[in-house]
C-alpha cells in the first residue's frame, strides 16, 4: 500500500477540517484514508487525454435563475431557533481566534 | 375476523384507497392504527427515530373532512397514505437529525419540496426515519441513534443508508416511505429488505430540503411493496421545482403502461456485472433466472458492455466525499447543530463541536475530500473523476442505442450480518452495481425477485433506464412483479406471523 | 522616511485593486429572496438559504447577473458566456455555508479596462512625467495639457456573494483583538457581491484614487449599487509592491485593508510606498502580509502573515447549473447601458462649448448631470452657440458650485425631486445672464428656492431685487451721491483710485442693491474721470 498521507498530513486536515483529534485518532485515520486513497487508482490510471468533465450531471440545461422578487423571510425567533448560544437577537460566538482576523 | 389493525400492514395505496371511498374505515382510523403497529413493532427493528401523531392526525382528519363533503376525488393522489421520511428530509416543527449527534435536537425550520408534495397530495406524515449518519453508509449501522434491524433477520442489517426506510415498509409499519440515493442508498437497503426502492433520474426529484451529501448525485425516490405505489409517489414528488435549480420540467404519469408488459422491449445485460468478484453465486442465479424470465416474457435481451463502470466506486469515492466535505462545513455550531459548551476561543469551539458531533465515517468522507480537493491533489483525483465520469455516461449512452432499459444485481450479496463488515473499503464495495448509475444520473431501482437459494434472504433485481425515461423500468418492473408477485411483508411481520 | 521623490528615482510602485461592490439597487439577495436593507433588525432578512440550513439549495437572481454584465460592458470588459459557479471553502462564523459561493477560473467579465485622466498635482505623483511632450504616450500613459491619461487593464470582475455581519464584544470599541464574544448576524449573508480586479497596471497613490472614484460614478450611472463606501457598500484593497526602476520582475506585494474612503485609499498607498522603500533601502526584506490602514494613526499595521498561499479547495458548485449566456441575453443587457460619465463629458463639452474641466466635473455625480443636462436642454433652440456658452457656463457654475456645496451639506437631499427643478435652475441662470440679478442676488434667489420651494422670478418679484440697468436712473443716483462727497471725489481724482469701490458701495446702497454693479462701476470711472 501507497503512503500517500503522513500522520502530519492527517493532523494538517483534521486543523483545516476544523476536526479536532487525538494523535490516535490521527494515526487510525491515517491508516484508514490512504487504504481509500489507494482504492482510488483506476481513476489515475485512465488516459484522459481531450476528454470533457461532466460537473453537472444535468444535460443542456444552464442559466437557471430566478427573478428578483421578494420572497419570505424568517422572523428573527425562527432565525435563532436553533441556536446554542444567542444575544440580542444574534448568534453568540466565543472570541475568534487571532489568525481568524484576516476579513 | 381480521382486525382492522393488521390489515394495513399489507395494504398498498390502491387498497387503501378503495376502502377509504368505500368507507370502510376512515383516515383517522387508519392512522391511529398505523401509530399504534409502529408502538408495538418498531422497537423491534427502530426504523424510526420520531414518529409524528399530532401532525398525521390532523392531516387524517382534513382527508376524513374532505372524504365526508365528497370530495376524496380531489383530496390528492396520496390522501390518506401513510407515509415515512428518511431523517435527512426537512420537515418543518419535526427533528431533522441525519442520524447524528451533530444534529440532535435540531427542529427543521422549514420544509422539503418532495416532502411538501406528498403532504399536498393528501399523504400522511407519520415520522422520521433512521439512516446511516449524513447518510455515508450501507448497513445503518453508523447511525448516531443505534442501527435499523432487517425485518426479514433481526441480526442483520436492513442495508443503507436508507435502512430506515426499506425495513419501515418491510414490516409492514407504512405503505411507503421516502428516501435518498447517492451511491444505492435506496436501491441496496430495498435489495436487501426485499421491498421496491426507485432512485429516479438525477433532476426527476427535487433536492430542496434535503441535506446534502453529494450534491451532483444525490436524489430522492420512494420505496414501497408494489410498482404502483412507487409510480404513485413518482407521480406526487417529481417535477420541476423553482428551489432546486437542477430539478426539470419533466411531466410523466409514471402509473401510465405499467401493464404493457415487456413484449417486444430490448433489455440489456452486462456480462461482465455477473462475473463481478463479489458477487455471491445466489445472486448471480437469481439474476440469470430474471434475464431468462423477461426473455421467455417477450423481451429482447441483449448482451451491452458498460467498460468504464469499473472505474465508478473510485470516481464515487473521490465525488462523494468533495461535495460532502463542503456541505458538511456548515456544521460549526454556530447558527445549530451541537456545540460543545465552555469554549473561550471559537476555534477551540469549532473542533472540539465537529469531533463530537461527527461519527468516524463522516469524519473520514470530510476528511478524505478536503484531501482530494486540495492543491495539486484535484488535478490528480477530482477532476480526473469528472472526465471519469463523461466516460461512464457515454457507455451508458451508447447502451441506450441498442436496449431500452438494463438489467443488474443491485447488491452483490443478501444482507449482511452487524459487525460483518468492519473495513470501509470492503463496505463501500456494497455499492459496486448501483453507483455508476449515480455518477451518470439516469435512474435505477431494485425489484424483489425472491429469495436467495442459500441464505433464504430478498435478493433485489436492478433495472436502470436512459435518464427521464424512468417509465420504462417501471414497466419492466410491473412485469417482474407480474412474475415474483408483490413484495412480501417480512415473515415476523406478517399477518398470522408467530412473532411475539 | 525618505520623500516620495527620492524613492521613486530609485523604486516603482506597482498598485493592484481588488473591489468590491455590493448590488445594494436590487431587490433581493444573491440566492434566495431575502431582502436587501441596509440596517434591519439582526437576522430578519434571513432565511434556510441565506442560514446556510441543512438542506436549503442557492438559486441565483437574473437581475444580479444582467447587473455585472452592464458593468462588463461599461468598462470594457469581454462578456464570458460560459462560466461557472465555484465554492470557495473555507471556514469563518459570518460564511453561514462556510463556503462563499463564487466564480472559478472564468469570471462573468474580463480583460476590460479603463482610461484614468490624472491632472494637477496628481500628476506630479508620476515619475518622469516633466519628461514627456503633450501627445506622447509612455508605458501605459499619454501624456496631455495638464496631466496624462493612464490606461489601466482590468483583469476580470467576477460575482459573488457577501459574508454576515460581526460585531465584537468585550474588548476595547468594537475591536477583534481582546475581545471575548462575537455576534453573528446574517442579514448581509448572501448580498450579491461584484469583485473587480485590476491589472498591476497603477503606479501612484494617485491613480488608485482616480480608478476607484471613476468605477464608483460608472456604478452609480449604470444605477446598479448605491457605492457607498462608509457603509461598506463599495470596498477597496490595495496590494502593493517596488521594485527597482528598470527592472520587471515584480516584487513581494503586500495586501492593504481598510482604504475606506478616497483619502483612506491614497494616503493608505502612499504611505506603504514609502514604508516599503524604506525596508528595502536597508536591506531589509518585504513579507507578503497583509497590513491595515490606520488613518489616524496614518500607518499601516500588520493583520497577517502569510505563510503559504490560501488553499481555498475551489471545484464548481454543484448545485448551481452552468451558464451559457446567449448572444441575446448580452445584446439586451447592452440596450440598457446608460450614457456613460466619459461619454456623456464628452457630449456635453461638444455641444455647449465647455470646458473640459467643467465636462468632466459635471459628470461625477450621476445627480447633478442629470440636473445639467435637463436644464441645458431648455436653452432654446435658435440661440446662437455663444449664447449657448454663456448660459451652460453659468449652469454649470451654478452645479459645480452651489448645488454641490449643498448636497455636501445635505447629503441626503435627493436631487431629482428637490425643489430646484432643472427649470429653475435654468430661469435662474437666465435672470443671471440677462442682468436682471446681480450673481450675489442669484445666491440669495438659489437658497430661496431650495427653502421656499418657488420659481426664481416669483422670489426675485417678492423681493423686489431686480436688478437696476437702466442707465438714467443709475446716473441720477450716481450724481448725488458724488455731490454728497465732494472730498472724496477730489482725494479719487487724486490718485486714490481705490476709493471707487466706496462709491459703488454707497450707489448701491442709494439702490437697494438693485442697481446692475457692473454698470454702476463703468459709469462711476466714467463720471470721475471727466
Amino acid at each position: 500500500m501507497t503512503q500517500h498521507l503522513t500522520e502530519s498530513d492527517v493532523a494538517l486536515i483534521a486543523e483545516y477540517t476544523r476536526i479536532g483529534m487525538t494523535p490516535d485518532e490521527v494515526a487510525r485515520m491515517t491508516v484508514d484514508l490512504n487504504a481509500i486513497i489507494d482504492s482510488l487508482s483506476p481513476i489515475t490510471e485512465y488516459d484522459l487525454d481531450g476528454v470533457e468533465p461532466t460537473f453537472h450531471p444535468i444535460g443542456t440545461l444552464s442559466n437557471v435563475m430566478r427573478e428578483d422578487v421578494v420572497g419570505e423571510s424568517f422572523s428573527q425567533q425562527t432565525a435563532l431557533e436553533n441556536a446554542p448560544k444567542q444575544q440580542d437577537g444574534q448568534f453568540l460566538i466565543p472570541a475568534i481566534l487571532s489568525d481568524g482576523g484576516d476579513r | 375476523m381480521m382486525s382492522v389493525s393488521s390489515s394495513f400492514a399489507h395494504m398498498g395505496i390502491a387498497e387503501i384507497h378503495a376502502g377509504l371511498a368505500n368507507k370502510e374505515f376512515s383516515a383517522k382510523e387508519l392512522t391511529t392504527s398505523v401509530l399504534s403497529n409502529i408502538e408495538e413493532n418498531d422497537k423491534d427493528i427502530h426504523s424510526f427515530l420520531e414518529v409524528t401523531p399530532d401532525l398525521a392526525m390532523a392531516s387524517a382528519e382534513v382527508v376524513d373532512a374532505r372524504i365526508a363533503k365528497g370530495e376524496f376525488e380531489q383530496a390528492g393522489i396520496l390522501a390518506g397514505i401513510p407515509i415515512g421520511y428518511k431523517d435527512n428530509m426537512n420537515l418543518i416543527g419535526t427533528h431533522t437529525t441525519c442520524s447524528s449527534n451533530m444534529l440532535e435536537g435540531y427542529v427543521s425550520p422549514y420544509t422539503a419540496t418532495c416532502v411538501q408534495r406528498t403532504i399536498d397530495a393528501g399523504a400522511i406524515p407519520i415520522g422520521k426515519l433512521n439512516m446511516d449518519e449524513f447518510a455515508f453508509g450501507s448497513s445503518t449501522e453508523t447511525s448516531a441513534f443505534g442501527p435499523t434491524l432487517n425485518p426479514w433477520d433481526t441480526q442483520r442489517v436492513p442495508g443503507g443508508s436508507s435502512g430506515g426506510s426499506a425495513a419501515a415498509v418491510a414490516a409492514g409499519l407504512v405503505p411507503v416511505t421516502l428516501g435518498s440515493d447517492t451511491g444505492g442508498s435506496i436501491r441496496q437497503p430495498a435489495s436487501f429488505c426485499g421491498v421496491i426502492g426507485v432512485k429516479p433520474t438525477y433532476g426527476m426529484v427535487s433536492r430542496y430540503g434535503i441535506v446534502a451529501f453529494g450534491s451532483s448525485l444525490d436524489q430522492v425516490g420512494p420505496f414501497s411493496r408494489n410498482v404502483h405505489d412507487a409510480a404513485v409517489c413518482l407521480n406526487a414528488i417529481s417535477g420541476h421545482d423553482p428551489l432546486d435549480c437542477t430539478s426539470q420540467d419533466i411531466k410523466t404519469d409514471f402509473t401510465v403502461g405499467l401493464d404493457r408488459g415487456v413484449e417486444g422491449m430490448r433489455i440489456g445485460y452486462v456480462p461482465a456485472f455477473l462475473e463481478a468478484q463479489g458477487l455471491t453465486p445466489e445472486v448471480r442465479r437469481k439474476i440469470e433466472e430474471v434475464i431468462d424470465k423477461l426473455r421467455e416474457a417477450g423481451a429482447e435481451l441483449v448482451e451491452i458492455e458498460l467498460p468504464n463502470a469499473k472505474a465508478a466506486i473510485s470516481a464515487y469515492y473521490v465525488l462523494g466525499p468533495c461535495e460532502a466535505f463542503s456541505n458538511l462545513a456548515r456544521f460549526d455550531s454556530v447558527r445549530y447543530g451541537f456545540c460543545d459548551p465552555g469554549h473561550a476561543d471559537m476555534g477551540g469551539q469549532y473542533e472540539a463541536s465537529r469531533a463530537k458531533g461527527f461519527g468516524d465515517e463522516a469524519r473520514r468522507r470530510i476528511m478524505l475530500g478536503s484531501y482530494l480537493l486540495s492543491s495539486g491533489v484535484y488535478d490528480t483525483y477530482y477532476y480526473p473523476a469528472q472526465q471519469v465520469r463523461t466516460l461512464i455516461t457515454e457507455d451508458y449512452l451508447r447502451a441506450y442505442e441498442k436496449v431500452d432499459c438494463i438489467i443488474a444485481p443491485c447488491a452483490p450479496r443478501t444482507a449482511f450480518k452487524f459487525g460483518e463488515i468492519a473495513d470501509p473499503t470492503q463496505m463501500y464495495l456494497a455499492d459496486m452495481f448501483t453507483i455508476s448509475i449515480n455518477i451518470a444520473g439516469n435512474g435505477g431501482m431494485s425489484v424483489p425477485i425472491g429469495l436467495g437459494d442459500e441464505t433464504g434472504l430478498p435478493i433485489g433485481a436492478q433495472l436502470i433506464c436512459p435518464a427521464f425515461k424512468d417509465e420504462t423500468m417501471l414497466r419492466v418492473a410491473a412485469a417482474l412483479e407480474r412474475i415474483y408477485g408483490p413484495a412480501e411483508v417480512a415473515p415476523a411481520f406478517a399477518l398470522n406471523s408467530d412473532k411475539e | 522616511m525618505q520623500t516620495l521623490e527620492n524613492v521613486l528615482r530609485k523604486w516603482e510602485p506597482v498598485i493592484g485593486l481588488e473591489i468590491h461592490t455590493e448590488l445594494t439597487t436590487l431587490e433581493t439577495k444573491m440566492f434566495c429572496g431575502c431582502k436587501l436593507e441596509f440596517g434591519a433588525e439582526p437576522n430578519t432578512n434571513t432565511c434556510p438559504v441565506c442560514l446556510g440550513l441543512p438542506g436549503a439549495l442557492p438559486v441565483p437572481n437574473k437581475a444580479a447577473i444582467e447587473s455585472i454584465v452592464l458593468a462588463g460592458l461599461a468598462t470594457n470588459c469581454e462578456i464570458e458566456k460560459d462560466t461557472m459557479f465555484y465554492r470557495k471553502n473555507y471556514m469563518y462564523p459570518d460564511m453561514a455555508k462556510n463556503f462563499q459561493t463564487t466564480q472559478g477560473p472564468l469570471a462573468f467579465c474580463m480583460r476590460g479596462h479603463l482610461d484614468l485622466e490624472i491632472d494637477g498635482k496628481g500628476a506630479d505623483e508620476r515619475y518622469g512625467i516633466d519628461d514627456v511632450k503633450v501627445g506622447e504616450s509612455f508605458e501605459n500613459i499619454t501624456r496631455c495639457e495638464g496631466g496624462y491619461v493612464a490606461h489601466v487593464g482590468i483583469t476580470r470582475i467576477h460575482m459573488e456573494e457577501d459574508a454576515g455581519k460581526m460585531v465584537h464584544i468585550g474588548g476595547s470599541e468594537g475591536r477583534i483583538a481582546g475581545a471575548t464574544h462575537s455576534l453573528v448576524d446574517y442579514n448581509r449573508a448572501g448580498t450579491p457581491l461584484m469583485e473587480l480586479v485590476t491589472e498591476p497596471d497603477l503606479r501612484t497613490p494617485e491613480e488608485a484614487r482616480r480608478f476607484m472614484q471613476k468605477l464608483r460614478q460608472i456604478y452609480l450611472t449604470l444605477g446598479i449599487s448605491n457605492c457607498s463606501m462608509e457603509e461598506g457598500s463599495m470596498r477597496c484593497d490595495g496590494n502593493i509592491s517596488l521594485r527597482r526602476r528598470g527592472t520587471h520582475e515584480l516584487g513581494t506585494k503586500t495586501e492593504l485593508k481598510n482604504l475606506n474612503s478616497f483619502k483612506s485609499l491614497h494616503d493608505g498607498l502612499m504611505y506603504e510606498i514609502l514604508r516599503q522603500a524604506d525596508v528595502l533601502d536597508e536591506g531589509g526584506v518585504i513579507y507578503q502580509e497583509t497590513r491595515h490602514w490606520d488613518p489616524s494613526a496614518k500607518r499601516t499595521i500588520v493583520m497577517r502573515v502569510k505563510e503559504t498561499a490560501d488553499d481555498y479547495r475551489l471545484f464548481p458548485e454543484p448545485d448551481l447549473a452552468p451558464y451559457h449566456l446567449s448572444d441575446e441575453f448580452i445584446e439586451r443587457v447592452r440596450a440598457k447601458l446608460p450614457e456613460l460619465p466619459d461619454e456623456m463629458a464628452a457630449r456635453i463639452k461638444d455641444a455647449y462649448g465647455l470646458s473640459a474641466y467643467d465636462a468632466s466635473h459635471l459628470v461625477e455625480h450621476r445627480a447633478t448631470a442629470s440636473l445639467f443636462d435637463a436644464a441645458a436642454s431648455l436653452i432654446p433652440d435658435d440661440a446662437s452657440a455663444s449664447q449657448r456658452a454663456l448660459v451652460a457656463k453659468q449652469l454649470a457654475n451654478f452645479i459645480i458650485n452651489d448645488v454641490t456645496a449643498w448636497l455636501n451639506a445635505e447629503p441626503d437631499v435627493d436631487l431629482a425631486s428637490s425643489p430646484l427643478t432643472p427649470e429653475r435652475l435654468f430661469e435662474l441662470s437666465m435672470l443671471l445672464v440677462d442682468e436682471t440679478i446681480s450673481s450675489k442676488q442669484a445666491k440669495e434667489v438659489f437658497t430661496a428656492i431650495i427653502d421656499e420651494d418657488k420659481d426664481p422670478r416669483e422670489i426675485v418679484a417678492e423681493r423686489g431685487m431686480e436688478q437696476v440697468s437702466d442707465a438714467g436712473a443709475i446716473e441720477a443716483v450716481i450724481d448725488s451721491i458724488l455731490a454728497e462727497n465732494p472730498d472724496k471725489v477730489d482725494q479719487y481724482r487724486g490718485g486714490k483710485t481705490g476709493l471707487i469701490g466706496f462709491f459703488v458701495g454707497q450707489c448701491m446702497k442709494a439702490m437697494q442693491g438693485q442697481g446692475n454693479p457692473k454698470l454702476i462701476n463703468e459709469m462711476l470711472e466714467k463720471k470721475l474721470s471727466e
